[in-house]
């Protein structure tokens, strides 16, 4: 018997039905556990605690406003409190919320029985619980942000905030960022490589669809927003100019990197539940999506043209009319995939057997509020219109209606309609109308006053307001449908309760659904499936049941390989935890968690390193696994390397003071230092050359090869830092040491990197560990090489060539 | 593995590419000391890296003996960053077309 089937013969202690495990056990189960069901579980109930936290922000945000001039809070504290609960709500609850959807449903809606990279899935998890809890440690701290969930500079420098609030606040997202890529990377291979047979693209149920889409966005748009909180730490931690106006330091620039992020993340947050909703109302209507092809297409669509609309968040920034004009049509523009799936949604209850259960009303729900959310939003697509609302509690209302008339009522419609499929259990219908009542009632009336409120000029981030203002009375209204939202929230807490604890068992199929996620038993097996379903097209599962053609013979008993558990995932959070408080600390604790997380990100990757089930990882694109990911990831490095080196270019020319880039870049020594780093690309590609054909002797000796050429760039590299160093030219120095020394710096760092995971897998050959059956890992080591090579070529031309 | 073309390049073809890469970093440093090439020479040099990135890319990289989902997943990013960082340039002035 295996080491990994031994493991997974212990008892299941996570499953909520399953005899109870020691504590212990138990515990160990969670903490190591990699299935993604398990996963998803962990990710629901922490989204779901810090969705309760961001309400009672919310809360205490509208108990100060209930009344004209109350003391509730003081103005720093209110400050904070609708920081965090931006942040919170955004990052820490509706995220993870629909990541628990993408954790738990995702493979079993493509007939998969796991993701693609079971510890990777975990890892995501522990960083983001990493992050969650970082970020609010703030308020132990005493020192919670106060700058807004936007963070704009140069509110967020030190000099403005010389608290650690925004150190907080940065840190956490960009551990939260780490978390969302890892995971984003995960699910795009899953969904691509992981596939049941037959389950082309356009067979796949919507809901993977926009999760599909959601991955990329997440990918694509989350390289920005970290070179922007980059830019932002190295001005608050080591006295750069990214955001230094008497420095030529442009505020803008920090408004666009977050916006660019900023906007396809509201598509990040909504289209999951979009997809939801193209799940729930077919089985409800018993009847199939209408137009789903379509339905899909404008996902994918939003998706592409959620990048080109950004600025629609900067009209009052001073853009000029040109800029403005053009993203105002862009924004116009966007409305339409959007509005079609309204209507393609309503064409799919039109005329169908409807069954209003607690999932069909939440969804309804959305249809409605989404579409008032809509149409204020089309009204901010103009600028001179915009102008008016923009910083009003007019927007205020808009992003609620999309939020959570949109998102959180979607959850909430998958919460119901895939419970009985988590547990096992029916949540109880009635209780379920009265929550969908009680959330419907309580919303409408807390954020449709807020439209009056703005239109009459109340603004956003006030603390209190007069009297003679006129705006007590709805403001006291909103107050109590705040309240009313809490309530509903409530009750779905009890209704949960109650079915966990004695909830009317579920079958397989509680609601005659379409999907693959019903053609196994309430809750799964750790398997997922015992054979690999057939797939006969869109709602696969449906056709199966009623469609003409018989099943098709399963296939042959297959040898199911489990992943096994892992404890490496926790040691990197742990690590990363550990740097983080130790970058607010003392620096030594920040060496002490990256020890940690490098030692564990070592152990991590080389814990299955002679498996022989993880050798070959070959997928439904007949591509291995490994090789996707990293071809997926260097798509998300070109938009980071984009930023950085759009970044210097547009600052170009802009510094106060000297040295210039003519005045002490070495064109001939970097000549040889680039003409290295191509020849060490050469090298590599011998390298992985010699491991496929098994050559041992030329394996090791171009593996070294290669990382001996990094190491002389390094070199070089570290002699051009401090010649100029010595000639004046610093970080500090003026706008172009700053982001001269960031975009060659973090190259840098990337070819250090590569030198390190190549000298690993040439000690790996040393020792007789790295043979012909490994070529995809030195393949996969190589396109992160050539990468890095191909970066510099384009830094080479931009910054030292054109003059 | 997926290999579009069912080829793969050998190592005599890595050699070849090695030295066009030397040969066009040689002209691209060479060119800047050219004074008659002043008025072209942002293009030019453009141009010359464009090269050396597809290069690398299309032979080191094997994204031309391997699947084209493989190019969509890099090139559609790679195209999209471009033109994003393209408009940021342009909305903070680089390029002093939309001046404030």
């Amino acid at each position: 018997m295996t080491r990994v089937e031994r493991r997974h013969r212990a008892p299941l202690a996570g499953h909520p039905r399953s005899a109870p495990a020691p504590w212990v056990l138990a515990t160990a189960s969670w903490l190591t556990t990699v299935d993604h069901k398990r996963i998803g579980i962990l990710y629901g109930v922490t989204a779901f605690a810090f969705f309760l936290l961001g309400g009672l922000e919310a809360l205490v945000i509208r108990l100060q406003l209930a009344a004209p001039g109350a003391h509730v809070v003081s103005a720093g504290t209110y400050n904070a409190l609708f920081t965090m609960h931006g942040t919170t709500m955004v990052f820490l609850a509706i995220m993870p919320l629909n990541a628990a959807f993408f954790n738990y449903m995702v493979p079993l809606l493509i007939g998969a029985r796991d993701v693609a990279f079971p510890r990777l899935n975990a890892l995501s998890y522990w960083i983001f619980l990493v992050g969650g809890l970082f970020l609010n440690a703030s308020f132990l701290a005493g020192t919670p942000p106060d700058v807004g969930w936007f963070g704009y500079a140069n509110l967020t420098s030190k000099q403005f905030s010389p608290t650690q609030g925004v150190d907080f606040w940065l840190l956490s997202l960009l551990i939260l960022g780490v978390s969302s890529m890892i995971a984003a990377i995960n699910f795009i291979v899953t969904i691509l490589n992981m596939h049941a047979p037959g389950m082309r693209l356009m067979r796949m149920p919507v809901f993977v669809w926009m999760t599909l889409v959601v991955q990329f966005l997440i990918v694509l748009a989350f390289p920005p927003i970290t070179v922007g909180l980059i830019f932002l730490m190295f001005d608050r931690f080591f006295s750069t100019h990214f955001y230094d106006v008497a420095a030529g330091g442009d505020l803008h620039l920090w408004q666009h990197l977050f916006w660019i992020f900023g906007h396809p993340e509201v598509y990040i947050l909504i289209l999951p539940a979009f997809g939801i909703v193209s799940e729930v109302l077919p089985t409800f209507a018993r009847k199939p999506l209408f137009g789903a092809p379509v339905v899909i297409y404008s996902g994918v669509l939003i998706g592409f043209f959620g990048f080109g609309v950004w600025s629609h968040h900067m009209f009052a920034a001073g853009m000029g009319p040109v800029a403005d004009a053009a993203f105002s049509v862009a924004t116009m523009l966007i409305a339409i995939p959007t509005g079609v799936k309204i209507f393609n949604w309503l064409a799919t209850l039109w005329g169908g057997t409807i069954r209003a259960t607690t999932a069909l009303h939440f969804a309804v729900g959305l249809v409605g509020l989404f579409t008032i959310g809509g149409l204020s939003g089309i009204m901010h697509a103009s600028p001179p219109v915009d102008l008016q609302q923009t910083d009003s509690y007019f927007v205020v209302a808009h992003l609620h209606y999309v939020l959570i008339g949109g998102s959180l009522f979607g959850l909430f419609a998958g919460a119901y309609y895939w419970w009985p499929k988590m547990t096992g259990r029916f949540l109880d219908e009635r209780l379920g109308k009265l929550n969908f009542w009680i959330l419907f009632a309580g919303f409408n009336t807390t954020f449709f006053p807020q439209h009056y409120l703005g239109a009459i000029g109340m603004p956003r981030r006030i603390y209190t307001y007069a009297e003679a203002t006129g705006w007590t009375l709805w403001n006291a209204v909103s107050t109590v449908g705040a309240f009313g939202i809490a309530a509903g929230v409530l009750v779905f807490m009890v209704n949960a309760w109650r079915s966990l604890r004695a909830g009317a068992p579920a079958p397989a199929d509680p609601w005659d659904g379409r999907t693959l996620e019903w053609r196994t038993s309430s809750p799964p097996p750790p398997h997922d499936f015992d054979t690999i379903p057939p797939i006969l097209g869109r709602d696969t599962f449906w056709r199966e049941k009623y469609g003409p053609r018989g099943v098709p013979p399963a296939p042959a008993h297959e040898r199911i390989h489990l992943p096994a558990p892992s404890h490496w995932p926790v040691v990197v959070g742990l690590g990363m935890a550990v740097s983080a408080v130790g970058a607010l600390t003392h620096g030594t604790i920040v060496l002490v968690g990256a020890l940690v997380t490098v030692v564990g990100i070592f152990r991590f990757a080389l814990e299955h390193h002679r498996t022989p089930a993880h050798a070959h990882q070959i997928g439904g694109l007949g591509l291995d696994h490994r090789k996707v990911a990293m071809w997926v990831f260097l798509g998300s490095e070109c938009f980071l390397f984009g930023t950085l080196i759009a970044t210097y270019l547009a600052y170009r020319g802009k510094s106060v003071v000297g040295p210039e880039p003519h005045e002490i870049l070495n064109i001939p020594l970097t000549t040889i230092s680039t003409f290295d780093l191509l020849m060490s690309s050469l090298l590599m590609v011998l390298a992985l050359a010699a491991v496929e054909r098994d050559d041992r002797r030329q394996a090791r000796l171009w593996l070294f090869g290669t990382a001996f050429f990094g190491l002389i760039f390094l070199g070089f590299q570290a002699w051009e830092f401090t010649q100029f160093v010595g000639e004046g030219l610093t970080l500090q120095r003026n706008l172009f040491g700053s982001t001269f020394f960031v975009l060659t710096g973090f190259h840098g760092g990337h070819v250090t990197v590569g030198v390190v995971w190549l000298l690993s897998l040439w000690l790996l050959d040393l020792r007789g560990r790295l043979g012909a059956t490994d070529a995809v890992k030195v393949e996969v080591a190589g396109l992160y090489w050539h990468f890095v090579d191909v970066v510099w070529i384009v830094i080479f031309t931009l910054v030292y060539l054109i003059p | 593995m997926n290999n579009r073309t069912g080829a793969h390049a050998t190592v005599w073809t890595y050699l070849k590419v090695a030295l066009v890469l030397t040969g066009v970093t040689i002209l691209e440093v060479g060119s800047i000391y050219i004074r008659q090439l002043t008025p072209i020479i942002v293009p030019l040099l453009l141009v010359m890296s464009a090269a050396k990135f597809a290069l690398v890319v299309l032979f080191f990289m094997h994204l031309r003996y391997d699947s084209r989902v493989l190019t969509l997943l890099f090139c559609g990013p790679l195209l999209l960053a471009s033109s994003i960082a393209i408009a940021l340039m342009t909305l903070t002035g680089a390029f002093l077309v939309f001046g404030r």
